[in-house]
């Protein structure tokens, strides 16, 4: 059966020469596991895909329904969680093997000729990973996805002289909206996906023209030795595979991606931040202030992309081991050493942001609120007593200043049957403590 | 190739056809589950109000039309809704879902003639509901209704057109 159709195809369209073709292209040197990282990013590519495509069965890209949308998927929907789980750690994986492989084909001088288009290419396919991320995390409207996404379109609007269009024309608009939401959608979901499979084949065939290039001292080996892609390669790449599928299954079922509250552009109290992939850019941002400003936001990313973008033809020499290549091995340990202390300095930032504390009397009531022991009965933020109310968003409920005054004085006279012993301070003190309260929304 | 070459052989190709069965059966349930089972979940239809009971005339049906809220997955929405209400003599009320049970089309009550025709394939039904003519499987279908406070009160569904036996769409 399965014979007869092979046959049927391979007197028409020579299928078994286009199969031999693949399978029996030769890897100087050998299969290696050093290789597996480029057909691991194709699968986490096509797993991205089709998680994709189904969460966009459910998901409506508008700031009214978005975040329900999400939450219905997470909560409600069959596999939901998994699903969005799957997407969201498949997001961080592809970063970190992207960069490997970055890595591998820089160490074994792989990108010299015959493959400097390849490498070029390359760098073509991490901007729009990262162009992937950057407009998937603003998708499910929570607070994480809104600030980091207000902050990230900013950098765009520091280009000088055409930084304001390009900011509207990023954000569909001048504040984050609707327009923005369906763009960044649009976006993630059509230019990038087509984007990506074009480059990606292109590479991959290209690849497949250019010949791979295998160990660097492969032609010197006695004796020569040079095994299949297929079965060889593809095996350890399988193996590979699987590894990266039962971690990202792993991932998605034990650490569900997360979803803050709703998106509140009214929230002057939230720590924006960004995800860890992209903690390298916020810590450049932080590093260079005012005038410098340009440098850290526009400047040294493109110098860096301009850079790798240069690498094969800046390094032209024949030579491709690295022992022998110091200074481009200096360079590049130089480049990805810098890229991951700025991300560590990134993630250890210190949050700014102590949420609610403003005004002096809201400080000094929150000294009462310690000194008095109020957190025997009540908690806040889930540190403290279970008698009490939760006072977490007291003011929610409790908006009226004058409520909680007498509430202080006399808490049997507003809630009736209350537990809770009359607070004996003095007036300022009172203000200031329901101040504490009313910064608790 | 040496016989052990051959073997090694053999064994990378079952092991990455059995890895990618693995995977694909592994990636399939879950998301054939997330992009299935949602969408199977039977809608809970609550109560809505179609309006006052005592403007209806004993044999005489009337259209409503009324809002519904509606739950589909994340979303409440308010659809529009209408049905056919008849008031018999002994005061009690029916509802007819608004669609023809042979192919959905929306149907009218014909007062001269005292039938409810539809205008698609000619399906004619007496005052309750009763196919008189045409290729109507059934007879029209009813809701539940009920009369509270002066309020006819109406739980909307909707039913698979075309077949003999009425069942919830």
């Amino acid at each position: 059966m399965v014979k007869g159709l092979l046959d049927w195809l391979d007197e028409r369209i020579k299928i078994r020469d286009l199969w031999n073709d693949f399978a029996d292209r030769p890897i100087p040197g050998g299969s290696s596991w050093f290789y597996v990282l480029g057909a691991s990013l194709l699968f986490i590519f096509s797993l991205q895909m089709i998680t994709g495509i189904l969460l966009a069965m459910y998901y409506a890209p508008t700031p009214d329904h978005a975040y329900a949308s999400v939450k219905f998927i997470e909560e409600v929907a069959p596999f939901g969680s998994f699903v969005r789980g799957m997407h969201h750690w498949g997001a961080s994986f592809m970063m970190v093997l992207v960069g490997l492989h970055m890595i591998r084909v820089f160490v074994f001088g792989s990108y010299k000729k015959p493959r400097e288009i390849i490498w070029v290419l390359g760098i073509g396919l991490i901007a729009i990973v990262g162009g992937f991320a950057f407009t998937g995390y603003l998708l499910p409207w929570d607070q994480k996805a809104y600030w980091a996404t207000v902050v990230g379109t900013n950098v765009a609007g520091t280009v000088p002289v055409v930084g304001g269009v390009l900011l509207r024309i990023v954000r569909g608009g001048t504040e984050l909206g609707a327009f923005s939401l369906s763009r960044f959608f649009a976006i993630h979901t059509y230019i990038l996906p087509w984007s990506l499979a074009l480059l990606a084949g292109l590479h991959v065939f290209l690849l497949e023209r250019a010949g791979a290039g295998g160990i660097w001292n492969a032609a010197d080996r006695v004796p020569y030795k040079a095994e299949p892609l297929f079965p060889n390669q593809i095996f350890k790449d399988t193996i590979f595979i699987a590894m990266v599928f039962i971690a990202l299954a792993g991932l998605a079922v034990l650490f569900p991606a997360p979803l803050e509250p709703q998106a509140d552009p009214t929230d002057s109290t939230y720590n924006p931040r960004p995800e860890w992939y992209f903690y390298f850019v916020f810590q450049m941002l932080k590093i260079f202030e005012g005038k410098l400003e340009l440098l850290g936001t526009v400047i040294l990313p493109n110098l860096g992309v301009a850079v790798l973008l240069l690498v094969p033809f800046i390094d032209r020499s024949p030579e491709r081991d690295p022992a022998k290549r110091k200074l481009m091995m200096t360079a590049g340990a130089l480049f990805v050493a810098t890229v991951i202390g700025l991300t560590i300095a990134g993630a250890r930032a210190p949050i700014v942001n102590v949420p609610a504390v403003t005004s002096p009397s809201v400080l000094a009531g929150r000294e009462i609120y310690a000194r008095n022991g109020c957190s025997a009965c009540h908690s806040i933020h889930g540190k403290g007593g279970k008698i009490g109310p939760d006072l977490t968003h007291v003011a929610s409920r409790r908006p009226d200043a004058d409520w909680h005054l007498k509430h202080f004085r006399d808490p049997r006279a507003v809630v009736p049957g209350s537990i809770m012993p009359k607070v004996d301070l003095s007036d300022r003190e009172l203000r200031e403590l329901t101040d504490y309260m009313l910064s608790l929304r | 190739m040496s016989e052990q070459d051959v073997t090694r052989r053999n064994f990378m190709i079952r092991t990455i056809i059995g890895i990618g069965a693995f995977i694909g059966v592994a990636i399939s349930v879950p998301l054939a589950g997330f992009g299935i089972l949602p969408v199977l979940r039977k809608r809970d239809a609550g109560w809505s109000d179609a309006g006052t009971a005592a403007d209806l005339l004993t044999d005489e049906p009337q259209e409503r039309r009324f809002f519904q809220m509606v739950k589909s997955g994340w979303q409440e929405e308010r659809m529009e809704r209408t049905v056919w209400l008849v008031r018999k003599a002994d005061g009690s009320v029916t509802a007819f879902s608004p669609n023809c049970p042979h192919l959905g089309c929306g149907y009218r009550w014909f007062s001269q003639d005292k039938q409810f025709k539809c205008p698609c394939h000619a399906s004619f039904f007496d005052i309750d509901g009763k196919v008189i003519a045409g290729p109507a499987p059934r007879a029209l279908d009813t809701l539940p209704a009920k009369i509270e406070s002066g309020k006819v009160l109406v739980k909307f569904e909707i039913f698979q057109v075309g077949t003999a036996k009425k069942t919830a769409a």
